[in-house]
Formats: structure tokens, sequence, C-alpha cells
């Protein structure tokens, strides 16, 4: 899973797991716009229990009219949109007396989407790209007046603007397109209605209506472009001072703000390619459709040919078929017969002369007996040197049994203990060649 | 018009890079509009050559009042074939939606059950499952209406490859003013009787009766393409099966 995955699934366990969900009648619906909207009229930023109500009444009344027991009512509402954070108490002061309340953020982004009242025009974008034309100066000048190494200046002053007022400029303007698409879609409803409820008659106001629209995108999308290029100057401008001076994080803030604003040109263009397709498809569906069938018979005609009425036909078209190109044969190669190998498989038994350990020890002995070891502790020494320190203990018993096989031992009657090389002590002999006839193989041992 | 547009002579429109393709294109009867871009404007500023050009072939290069181009054999040089029964069903369905205001809302793009609505509306279930799967002895109706769908599918595919529509994605379909063909009998003022014995002369259209009655499993077009694709008939197991439980 790569990183940017990873983070996606992350976000939505971190969501899941608060197990968020909403759920809104129309009732509810309209009591959060009526509050939205007395907010506006009378510069309310909270509500009183008593007003809420009072709204909550008035909003029963025109809905639903017949509905009794409005008061409990309001309560119950009350208590629901606070469950779904819609609602929030800000007062503070709990039970001691009665609680002002104030539309949460995600109740106004819901109030916004249903009152439809940020749809981009040609002020609003002017004068948003205005105020961020001059936000991103004000920064620029603060960036020239931040030292280098100086993190404080440089979040306050650069870092900070840059994601509260730029992004929130930015985020207004974002939120204004969105509800331009939206305003799209209805018109495009607008104009199928428009035929449908008087087709040839519909033919002026639609293509009014087109134009409108086209002219209104095309505006749009040009001051998109020129205002673009002067506010990735002025964001280059304010990155570039900003590595200068070593403030990473104000020189990622202004890299967010440019990929905002890319973002935001983007729309304009595609939106416009958008649009571009459906006004050349309607023009021709005006032209083509509607006024050459003012009385729209051909949809009736057409429907009865299709049920069956007439005699049946057949549209002719070109049928060459496509060109047929053979690929070029490649003989194959001729694989060998399968047959079974014929070299011996079994082979004879060889002889293996292996190292006898005996006769290796034995010759050891010897050799140390020849060197002039003189007691047993003496001969155990010399042959555990080349033996392993794990198999010292086992190889001294041997040693002793070959060395009484040798040559001659002789034992005190206490015969003392002798250190043997390491951490090994033995009762010691002290030794005497044998004579040849008593070495082993030689006697019966 | 064409020397204004920079091809002098013949030689210069065979030389242009998107001949050759829109060339087998239209061989294999496609239909190009003004949404085929190069394709349609090198018809547009060619058209005076590439008449001529083609009624050596015993062709007619035809150009539409609603914007778009075919070609239209009318001897014996280049092969034509004629439209499937189904496609003709599907085509017309088709046209039907393209004539619909409601289709303009989303900028002529239709979605499959659409067309499959329509159909429905036209002609009745029953009749579309008769009309499409004419040999079918004993039908289940779950399968028979499975088997409907595919074809209705394999259809349109096939009249995409004409330039009638255009696949999206998610099944979503985008009409083509080449639709209009399908409404040509009806679209005058004439009586259609009178209007399809004029297509006929012109070679348009062929009546069905002139085919023996042709079904998409007998059509004349059908022998003839060797684009038609093979229906998969995966349910024939599933009515054995019925038949073992019987």
């Amino acid at each position: 899973m790569s990183a940017q995955e990873q983070e996606f699934a992350q976000v939505l366990r971190a969501v899941a797991e608060r197990r968020p969900s909403l759920a809104l009648e129309t009732l509810d619906l309209a009591f959060l716009i009526a509050l939205r909207v007395r907010g506006h009229g009378a510069q309310l930023a909270s509500f009183s229990e008593v007003q809420l109500v009072d709204v909550f009444e008035q909003v029963c009344a025109l809905i639903e009219p017949a509905a009794e027991q409005r008061k409990k009512r309001a309560t119950y509402a009350l208590a629901r949109l606070r469950e779904q954070r819609l609602l929030v108490r800000v007062d503070g002061h709990g039970v001691v007396r009665s609680g002002e309340y104030a539309l949460t953020r995600l109740a106004s982004g819901i109030v916004d989407f249903y009152l439809d009242e940020d749809v981009l025009t040609r002020e609003s974008l002017t004068l948003l790209s205005a105020t961020l034309r001059s936000s991103l100066q004000q920064i620029v000048d603060a960036a020239q007046g931040c030292e280098r190494g100086d993190d404080a200046s440089w979040s306050e002053r650069v870092k900070g603007p840059l994601q509260v007022t730029v992004a929130e400029l930015i985020a207004g303007i974002e939120r204004r397109q969105r509800g331009l698409d939206g305003r799209q879609e209805e018109f495009q409803l607008e104009i199928r209605r428009l035929l449908e409820a008087s087709w040839f008659e519909a033919i002026e106001r639609c293509q009014s209506l087109l134009e409108a629209t086209g002219a209104t995108l095309r505006e749009l999308n040009e001051i998109l472009l020129r205002d673009s290029s002067v506010l990735l100057a002025l964001l280059h401008d304010i990155e570039e001072l900003a590595a200068n001076s070593g403030a990473t994080e104000a020189e990622q803030a202004a890299l967010q703000v440019v990929d905002q604003v890319d973002r935001i040109v983007a729309w304009g263009g595609s939106r416009q390619r958008a649009w571009s397709e459906y006004f050349q498809y309607v023009h021709r569906y005006l032209r083509d459709v509607v006024r050459l069938d003012p009385t729209r018979a051909l949809t009736q005609r057409l429907r009865e040919q299709l049920s069956g009425n007439g005699r049946r036909f057949s549209l002719t078209v070109a049928g060459a078929p496509p060109i047929r190109l053979l690929r070029v044969v490649q003989p194959l190669a001729e694989r060998p017969p399968v047959s079974r190998p014929r070299a011996q498989r079994e082979r004879e038994p060889a002889p293996d002369r292996g190292i006898d350990p005996e006769a290796v020890l034995t010759a050891r002995v010897r050799s140390a007996l020849d060197d002039g070891a003189a007691s047993l502790a003496d001969v155990t020494d010399r042959v555990n040197a080349e033996v392993d320190e794990a198999e010292r203990f086992a190889m001294a018993g041997r040693v002793a049994q070959t060395t009484a096989r040798i040559a001659r031992a002789h034992a005190e009657r206490e015969r003392p203990w002798v250190q043997a090389g390491g951490e090994i002590e033995i009762e010691d002999w002290r030794l005497e060649r044998a004579r040849s006839g008593d070495e082993p193989g030689s006697s019966g041992g | 018009m064409s020397v204004d547009k920079g091809f002098a002579q013949l030689e210069d429109v065979i030389a242009d890079a998107d001949f050759p393709a829109l060339d087998l294109a239209l061989r294999r009867g496609r239909h190009v509009d003004r949404e085929d871009g190069g394709w349609y404007v090198l018809l547009l500023e060619a058209q005076d050559h590439l008449e001529a050009f083609y009624r050596r072939y015993g062709c007619e290069l035809v150009h539409k009042a609603d914007g778009y181009f075919y070609l239209l054999p009318s001897g014996e040089q280049l092969p034509r074939r004629q439209l499937l029964a189904v496609d003709m069903l599907v085509g017309q369905a088709l046209a039907l939606l393209y004539l619909d205001p409601a289709s303009i809302e989303r900028g002529g793009l239709v979605a499959r059950e659409q067309v499959i609505e329509q159909l429905v509306a036209a002609l009745g279930s029953d009749a579309l499952i008769g009309a499409l799967l004419p040999r079918r002895k004993r039908q289940d109706e779950q399968v028979a209406q499975r088997l409907v769908r595919a074809k209705i599918g394999e259809s349109i595919r096939r009249l995409a490859g004409l330039g009638f529509a255009e696949l999206g994605a998610e099944e979503q379909i985008r009409l083509r003013p080449a639709l209009l063909r399908f409404a040509e009998p009806v679209r005058g003022m004439a009586e259609p009787a009178e209007a399809l014995a004029q297509l006929v002369a012109q070679g348009e259209v062929t009546l069905a009766d002139a085919l023996g009655e042709p079904s998409d499993e007998t059509s004349a077009g059908e022998l003839e393409s060797p684009l038609e694709p093979e229906l998969p008939e995966p349910y024939e197991s599933d009515e054995d099966d019925d038949e073992a439980n019987a």
C-alpha cells in the first residue's frame, strides 16, 4: 500500500471511529434555515432557548400546520440537532441558567447549500481576487522584513496569514465555484423543461440562456487566467524569500496556496470546455431537431414506426471487410524424439579407505613416547594438544588404554593426580617403552 | 470550396495524414460527424474531390444537412450490407432518445437502461422478446430477458462502431446526429410508404421483405458482416437444467 493510500485509509478509519451520521427531516432543515435567516436579520450571534422555541413554532406553523404539542416537539428537535452537532451551547452556564445556542459550522454549511447564496459571479470573483492580491502583497512585504532564523516572525507574519486569510479567501472562491456548478445543473434542467413545455417557442429563450451562461463562464475564466498569473507571481516571491531564509514551514504554506490557485484555474478551464460541448450540442439540437420539426410530429411518427406500423426496412451501409494481414509463417523447429538415456545409472561399489581413528591415536601416542614422554600425563598432554577441547576428556581414557598397550606402565601404590594439559587431571603412571613383541596385535593384550 | 481550403488536387487530399484511417472507416460503414474533429473537417474541405473519388468505386459520399457524412455503395465494387433487425430496432430507439428534450439535459448522454425502457414502451416486453429471440421455442422469462438485454448491448456496440453513438464509461451512450438516418422515412411531409419507396430507390434502405424477413439470425447483413460478433449463449445450459429438473 502506498503512503497516499495509507493516509487515505487512516483518514477514513478516523472518521469511522467517530461513527458520524446525520438524519434530518424537512422540518429540521427548515428550522436551521430559519435560524440562519433570523440571525442575519436581527444581527444575532446566538439564540436563547426562548428564541429557539419561538422560531421552531413559526416554522412548524408554516410547514406542518396540523402539528400539535409544538413546544414538546421543539425540545426534541433541539436535542436532536445538538446530538448531531448542528447546534452548540455557547454560554457555558450549565444548569445555572437557560442557555444560549449558535449554529455550528456544519449547520452553516448545510444551510448555505440550500440557500445557494454563494455563486461565483463576475463581481464576487473580481472582489475576492483583488482582496487576495492585496493580502499576498502585504505578506510579501512582511516576508521581506523577516530575518533569517527568526522563526516566530515567519510564523506570525507569513505562515499564519497564508494559512488563514489567504486560504479562506481561496476557499471562498472554490465554494462559489461549486455554487455555480449547481446553478448550471439547474440551468440545464430549465432548458429541458422549456423545450418540453413549449418546444418551438422556447428556442429564443433557450438561446439567450445559453449565450448568457456561456458569456458568464467565459468572463470568469478570463478573470481567473488574468489574476492567477499575478497571484502565482506573488506566491512565488513569498516561496523564494522563505526558501532563502530557511523558513521551511512558510515555504510549505506558500506551496499549498499555489496548489489551491492552480485548482481554481483548472476549474475554470474544465467548466468552459464542458460548457462548450453542451452549448454545441444544444445548438445543434435546436437547429436540427426543433427548427426542422416545429410541430413535434417527428417524434410521434418515429414512435409509430418503431411500434411496427408500416413496412420494415433496413439501412444500407458500406461493408468493406477489414484488410487481412497474413502473418509470416515460422516453421516449427523439429524436436528430438523422446528416448531413454543409455548411460549406466547403477555404479559399481568402490572400496572407501577412510581414516582409522584408532591407528591415528596409536601413531600419536607412539610419537609422544618416541619424543621422550615418560609419564601418562605427558603423553595425554601431547595427544590432547591436537584434539578439540570438547573431546579431551574422552580422549584421555583412550590415550591411557593405548599407552598401556604400547608402553609398560609403572604405578605407585598411591598414584598421584597430575594435570594433563588444560583442565584434565589424571592418576599418573610412569612409562617405559615396551618391547616390540608387547605391542598391540603382537600379544593377546 | 476545396481549392480555397488548400486541397488543390485529389493528390493533396490523399496525402493528408488523416486520410487513410478516414477512408478505411468510411468503407466499413462509419458515419462521420462534427464530433470526429479532424475527419469531419477533412471531409468538408475535400468534399468535391472525395465525391468524385468515391464515385469511381460506385459509391456516393453523402453529406446530410444534420451534419454528418457516410458512404453509400450503389454498384458492386464496394461491398455493402444491411443493418440487422435488432440494430434497426435499437437504432430507432436511440433516435427517439436523441429527439427527446430530456436527453439534452445531459448533453446527449443516455444510459443503456433508457434504451431498453424506450424499446419496451414502444413494443411491449413480449413483442420485444419475440422480435429479438424469434427462434426460441420455450423461453424462461428471466433467461429471455437476460438474453434480450445482452442482444441490445451488442447492438449498441455495433451501432457505436458505425458512428451512430459513442460508448462512454459505466454503460453511458452519447447520441450522435447520424441517428436521424433511422428517422428518414418519417421525416418529410410525405406519407411514410412514399418516403420509404423513395429511399429504396436511392439505395439508402432495403425493405425487409426483399431480404427475406431478416432477423438477427437470418439477415443477409449478418452473413456479409465480418465484424458480426457471435453472441455467447451461456443460457442454454440453464434451459437444459430446467429440462432436467422437469
